[in-house]
């Protein structure tokens, strides 16, 4: 996935983010702090880190909600300055309209874009049948699993074709069966779609197995301390997590991560 | 099915039924046969069946209900007019909050029946003098319900909507609306109580026809049979309208049809 041509530019760039969090009363908290990656079409990207390093915060720029104090954020050549069709979130939380069925929420972003009643009917339909959910077309979040919820936030977000995914935790509040089942699916999606996939997790199992390389992020204020490649076959399959070649990359990201977790063992 | 069953079923209507028969009847006898007093000064349920008969087929009682019912309407529709966008804007603006806050927090603390006597000064005994009033007493919790029920929109979801591109105009209609509307009707409930206590104050302070009027009148002529036909009324009415929202509530929010505990 390494470029063909020096001269182009990187799909996503992000050069020397810095972002301080202002609030009256109280210090000011520096979340992020020269950071800077890049990333190849795609890619599937995993960031890893200590809790309140930033990883949120980072994603919310790259969706546009949230601006940079200083540094550039790029996409396909061109910078950031808000949300855009080309980019799509999947939150932790669903972030599901309550009083919309399955099919309304899928259809969410096409029409805030003004496509057709018909037409993103019919698109909805598609990706509910891609992520496995017919059958539940009508009905309510709340009469859906957990895992079924964040499927219809996939589906949603795959919904306006965006080229790039940002995927904030999106499964950690799922039990680990439903977690792995939701992983092998997005493998698939993933190579099917082609899409450029941003994933934060805390599970380094999860970066390990789904990623073609993992951005490893210090504690806050967060930059990128260290970047590891993951270079297993792909399709990867459930198996696969059992080779000593996959555990001998989780503990080079543990080892790794785990001076940012302990407190005091930096520097 | 049996009996049993049928009770298992429908266990709350079967007892709603029954304590009130049971209340009735203990009424009718304990004042026929226990103490059996003067119907100057109390009255029984055979007494309040006979006028409730004798009014119904009447002409006045019907003409009452339609005065007060106009009154009603007009200032509960205002309120409703009023109060939900009021409700919004300060939710949503910040500033539009601070500068009304003060104001319409003590407004609706207050004991606002006591401005009757001026709104009927002000608007005259007619319809517009109580349809005032109602209005004044029920806008508050619209306007209070819409704004909590904004403020407690899932930031969640707005930065969803704003993320898929949406505009300030998509953030009101398709989540902080959505999102107010438990708060909404919550509130309308509160409103219905509050704008029939502002009908029958209007009625009973200055009026010369509708329900409350009615009611005062029978009152200080001593037929309390027919004074208790004008509270019944207005009771089942109240009744009547406030589960009519708890209907619209499981309509309008489907959502929270699951989260209903029976
Ligand atoms: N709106 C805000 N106002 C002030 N500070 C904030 C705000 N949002 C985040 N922060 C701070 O910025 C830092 C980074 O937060 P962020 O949510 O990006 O962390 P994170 O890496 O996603 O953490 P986690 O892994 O626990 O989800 C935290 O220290 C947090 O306290
Ligand atoms: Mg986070």
């Amino acid at each position: 996935m390494r470029r063909p041509l020096a001269k182009m530019p990187p799909f996503i760039r992000a050069n020397d983010i810095t972002l301080v969090f202002k609030s009256k009363n109280r210090d000011p908290v520096t979340a992020l702090n020269n950071l800077s990656f890049e990333i190849e079409r795609g890619e599937f990207v995993s960031i890893v880190g200590p809790s309140g390093c930033g990883k949120s915060t980072f994603l919310n720029m790259l969706l546009g909600l949230v601006r940079p104090d200083s540094g550039h954020m790029q996409m396909n050549g061109t910078p950031i300055k808000g949300p855009g069709q080309e980019r799509a979130m999947v939150f932790q939380e669903f972030g599901l309209l309550p009083w919309r069925t399955v099919t309304a929420n899928v259809e969410l972003g096409l029409e805030l874009k003004g496509v057709a009643a018909a037409q993103r009917t019919q698109r909805a339909m598609e990706l509910i049948k891609l992520v496995g959910l017919n059958g539940f077309e009508r009905h309510y979040p709340h009469e859906l699993s957990g895992g079924m919820k964040q499927r219809v936030g996939l589906a949603r977000a795959l919904a306006t074709e965006p080229e790039v995914l940002l995927m904030d935790e999106p499964f950690a509040a799922l039990d680990a069966q439903t977690r792995d089942l939701m992983q092998a699916e997005l493998l698939q999606i993933w190579e099917r779609t082609k899409k450029t996939v941003l994933f934060v997790t805390h599970s380094i199992e999860e970066a390990a197995y789904l990623s073609d390389r993992v951005i490893v992020m210090t504690a806050r204020p967060g930059r990128t301390k260290q970047i590891i490649d993951i270079n297993l076959p792909r399709p990867r399959d459930y198996e696969m997590r059992l080779t000593p070649e996959f555990n001998e990359i989780k503990s080079r990201i543990w080892e790794v991560l785990k001076e940012e977790l302990i407190p005091g063992s930096r520097r | 099915m049996n009996a049993k069953d049928y009770y298992t079923e429908h266990r709350r209507l079967v007892l709603g039924v029954f304590s009130v028969i049971f209340l009735v009847a203990a009424w009718e006898l304990l004042l026929t046969y226990v103490f059996p007093v003067n119907p100057f000064f109390f009255t029984k349920p055979s007494l309040i069946a006979e006028a409730f008969k004798e009014q119904v087929q009447g002409a006045k009682l019907w003409h009452d209900l339609a005065i007060s019912s106009r009154a009603f309407l007009w200032g509960f529709s205002f309120a409703v007019i009023v109060g939900i966008p009021l409700g919004l804007v300060m939710g949503w603006r910040r500033r539009v909050e601070y500068a009304l806050d003060p104001f319409l927090t003590a407004m609706y603390a207050s004991p606002l029946v006591a401005l009757a006597p001026l709104l009927i000064i002000v608007f005259g005994v007619g319809v517009l003098g109580k349809a005032a009033l109602v209005f004044l007493l029920s806008v508050f919790p619209f306007v209070f319900n819409v704004f909590a029920g904004v403020k407690s929109t899932d930031a969640l979801l707005i930065n969803v909507i704003r993320s898929f591109g949406g505009t300030d105009k998509d953030l009101y209609f398709k989540v902080i609306l959505p999102s107010t509307m438990p708060y909404l009707i919550a509130g309308a409930r509160l409103a219905i109580g509050r704008g029939l206590v502002g009908i029958i104050v209007g009625e009973f302070y200055a009026a010369s026809e509708g329900i409350g009027f009615a009611i005062s009148q029978a009152g200080d002529t001593y037929r309390l049979p027919d004074m208790f036909v004008g509270i019944i009324i207005l009771s089942v009415i109240a009744v009547v309208l406030t589960e009519a929202m708890r209907r619209l509530e499981l309509t309008v929010a489907p959502w929270r049809a699951g989260e209903e505990v029976r």
